[in-house]
């Protein structure tokens, strides 16, 4: 496979050369993704909770929407890495701190989150046409499980690939030690492996029954998470303007 | 409280019981209330000795009144209402006492003296199981600055959970008694339309603020959202963020504790906030106790829906003669139902067959719980008040 | 049967609540708490400082030296180290000592700090990073917080020194 290698002394991407795309990093990339993935859950948690719990019942479902969240998420990952590798390090580091893109992220993960409150991504689903807003529902149930829109775990999980959590950073920093851009795409790919194994178990959450109570408490909770999001991503922002 | 005697007070109802019988059955209670103040009343101090006597005899006598006349809401709200006020009261002066201030500074943080009040166990759980560690500025076992450590209050937590269930929310949450005061306060309901899915924002918020204090590590509702901090213990204000937490704190006390239980003659703070209650109301699946609605004598009048302080009942679950998993033993509905559809029940046995034993076998479970917890509160409080009159 | 089955259960269950309820109080504050202790439970250690790596002791006082607290990642606090002095009532007006806080038989930190006449207030005072991987700072100068601070907490003067992350953070 020939890729383009940054010179370890100038940081420029210079050279076209052959490396093995599977090369030691593999073992540590998805052994780092899969020591951090709890830190993953507690950081995506309240985003992934209540919009797991806002679903309609169904493996099928969930799966389908895990798998474009997770599909997102990686995009997001890769898109980091790559941003990483031809920047440097010092992005990484200086990300972290950039408490404005922080606060921007917070601010629209708040946003989709009330979305998925207000019942958007389902409004051309069966079971929003059979029920008034949340609470009862009238006739029938559907046959077949709706089939809620991509677009809101393709944004969620975007989102939150881009968050700025501490493994997330510590993976970047290394990402940036690499010599190919092959590796470090690689490398990003394999840790997100390892964290997305601990967001299988949120499967579970596909058999519990949907209740219009349950889908009620469950919006209500998103509704509460966007604030805690909104406020803090907002305090944020206010903070960087006021202070710099 | 809608009871019989109150809609008809020329017909006085005959009383439940006779005197000896009462006194018969109150003599455990009493007992009992003797044996928990008996080292107040051997050690030294006129202030504690008369608020632990106090103590005795009000919590004997509220029983005896509730044997006697066979009402339960009606005298346990006596005791309840006192508890709520009172508690304040006596756990405001031993922090003025102990650290000059109700406000908590760090360095109370770093000498773990905050209280654990149960609050915060449904916040601890995740991170307790996952990491042992407990995320609150407390110590785990009682000391000399803090007698209220985790593990005494996970003690509690437990014990009064596995004898009442979500009753903790009648007879032992040191909170819930002061919107009882303020809801018993007016004649007449001034609010009488509550959207029902109010009841559910406690179930939504106790998923965020579980959630959000995994992931941030730190009691999230005990920093933000709690509406008793205004009235016990909060962050000192030091900044623009705790001046911000402070605002949330006396703005939700005095909207959810002190106004809308005014306007509504419900506790809305417990009702339609606490995630707490929430939490405590999955352990009523576990609890032996319960009400229910014997089918056959019910009229549907929804003199019981009335009474409830916290929409525990719907037509629906009235019609499947059972309360909602929210109910809190508080008795309202029982005392309310002049068919005496409404009873108590001990899971496992017909229903409506025996309801004064299954009272019965609750009432002295959570009775002598609330003498042990509330008895001496109520008791360590007079003792202050006590202590700040210019007598001797 | 059946039905006679469960009444008998509901009733046993019912006393046995009631004997939990009378052995309340007299196994809550010993065997109890004691058990949950047992378990390994502890408060997180960016309130308590953690646990104690070694003690130096000096002229009428001692100096508990804490094992380095790395934060839950998703807290906002740093990594800091905890130095205990205590008692403080021991602690002259004003001193200055170095530390070796990692063990390493090298000094790490220089604390200078200068005690209230209030035994209430916080001390002044300032921490000289001497090695790279902790940071210096001033009280009353600085912002306290959980992970720089100087204060005085159950009879005894708590020091906690901000220690420099090797990899990027929030």
């Amino acid at each position: 496979m020939v890729v383009t290698v940054r010179s370890s002394a100038t940081g420029v991407a210079s050279a076209a050369v052959a490396v093995p795309f599977i090369s030691t990093n593999t073992a540590e990339a998805l052994m780092l993704g899969l020591a951090t993935g709890p830190v993953c859950i507690a950081s995506c948690g309240p985003v992934v909770l209540p919009w797991m719990l806002v679903q309609p019942q169904g493996v099928r479902v969930h799966a389908r929407q895990m798998t474009l969240f997770l599909g997102a998420r990686l995009v997001g990952y890769l898109l980091f890495a790559s941003l990483i590798w031809m920047a440097g390090a010092a992005i990484a580091r200086t990300w972290g701190e950039q408490t404005w893109m922080v606060g921007a992220v917070q601010v629209l993960l708040a946003g989709g989150l009330l979305i998925y409150a207000a019942g958007w991504p389902h409004a051309h689903c069966a079971m929003a046409q059979s029920e008034p807003p949340g609470l009862v529902q009238i006739g029938a149930a559907p046959a077949e499980p709706p089939r809620p829109r991509p677009t809101g775990a393709v944004a969620l999980g975007f989102l939150t690939g881009i968050n700025l959590c501490p493994p997330f950073l510590v993976a970047g920093v290394r990402v940036a030690q690499l010599p190919s851009l092959a590796n470090a795409l690689a490398f990003f790919a394999l840790f997100f492996l390892g964290t997305a194994v601990w967001f299988m178990p949120l499967l579970s959450l596909s058999v519990v029954r949907r209740t219009p109570s349950f889908l009620t408490v469950a919006r209500m909770a998103a509704v509460l998470l966007a604030c805690w999001y909104g406020f803090s991503g907002a305090s944020l922002l206010i903070e960087k303007a006021i202070y710099g | 409280m809608a009871s019989a005697a109150i809609l008809h007070p020329k017909r006085r109802p005959p009383p439940f019981r006779t005197v000896g019988r009462s006194v018969l059955l109150t003599l455990p209670i009493a007992l009992w209330a003797l044996l928990m103040f008996t080292p107040t009343l051997r050690s030294p101090g006129l202030n504690h000795h008369i608020g632990a006597a106090a103590a005795v005899l009000f919590m004997t006598l509220l029983f005896f009144l509730m044997m006697r006349t066979g009402k339960t809401f009606r005298w346990r709200r006596y005791f309840f209402v006192a508890l709520g006020f009172l508690f304040p009261v006596g756990f405001i002066a031993s922090l003025i006492h102990l650290r000059g201030s109700m406000s908590i500074s760090l360095e109370h943080m770093l000498g773990g003296d905050t209280p654990f009040c149960h609050m915060v166990i449904p916040m601890i759980l995740i991170p307790a199981a996952l990491t042992r560690t407990v995320i609150f500025p407390g110590s785990i076992l009682p000391t000399a600055t803090n007698p209220h450590s985790v593990a005494v209050m996970i003690g509690l937590w437990l014990a009064l959970t596995l004898v009442l269930g979500k009753a903790w929310c009648s007879y032992a949450c040191f909170f819930g008694g002061i919107e009882e005061g303020f809801a018993a306060l007016p004649k007449h309901i001034r609010i009488r339309k509550i959207d029902p899915r109010l009841r559910l924002v406690p179930w939504a918020l106790l998923i965020a603020v579980a959630v959000l204090s995994a992931a941030l590590f730190e009691p999230v509702y005990c920093m933000w959202l709690c509406p008793f901090k205004a009235v016990t213990e909060f962050p000192a204000v030091t900044g623009v963020k705790t001046a911000i937490q402070m605002g949330i704190f006396v703005a939700l006390f005095v909207g959810l504790v002190v106004v809308l239980p005014f306007l509504t003659k419900k506790r809305t703070q417990c009702g339609f906030f606490c995630p707490f209650g929430a939490f405590q109301s999955l352990f009523n699946k576990i609890n032996l106790f319960e009400i229910r609605f014997d089918r056959t004598k019910c009229v549907d009048c929804t003199l019981c829906q009335t009474a409830c302080p916290t929409m525990a009942l719907s037509a629906e679950s009235i019609r499947e003669g059972k309360t909602l998993l929210n109910c809190m033993k508080c008795g309202a509905c029982v005392d309310s139902c002049k068919k005496h559809a409404a009873v108590w029940h001990l899971k496992g046995t017909p229903v409506a067959v025996k309801p004064e034993r299954a009272r019965l076998l609750f009432l002295y479970g959570a009775w002598a719980l609330a003498t042990m917890l509330g008895g001496s509160i109520i008791a360590n409080s007079l003792a202050t008040i006590l202590g700040f009159l210019p007598i001797r | 049967m059946h039905k006679r089955l469960l009444a008998v259960l509901a009733y046993v269950g019912a006393a046995l609540s009631l004997i939990v309820a009378a052995c309340t109080p007299f196994v809550l504050m010993g065997a109890f708490s004691e058990a949950v202790a047992r378990t390994g439970v502890h408060v997180d250690a960016v309130y308590s400082g953690g646990t104690i790596a070694r003690t130096v002791m000096r002229d009428g006082y001692q100096i508990d030296v804490y094992r380095p607290v790395q934060p839950h990642a998703l807290q906002n606090v740093d990594p800091f180290v905890q130095i205990a002095f205590r008692p403080a009532a021991s602690l002259p007006r004003r001193f200055n000592t170095e530390l070796d806080l990692d063990g390493d038989g090298r000094p790490d930190v220089r604390v200078s700090l200068v005690m209230p006449r209030n035994p209430r207030a916080r001390p002044s005072g300032e921490v000289v990073a001497l090695s790279e991987a902790y940071r210096s700072f001033r009280m009353p100068e600085s912002e306290v917080g959980f992970s720089e601070l100087i204060a005085q907490s159950n009879g005894a003067v708590l020091v906690r020194i901000p220690v420099n992350q090797p990899s990027a953070g929030r």
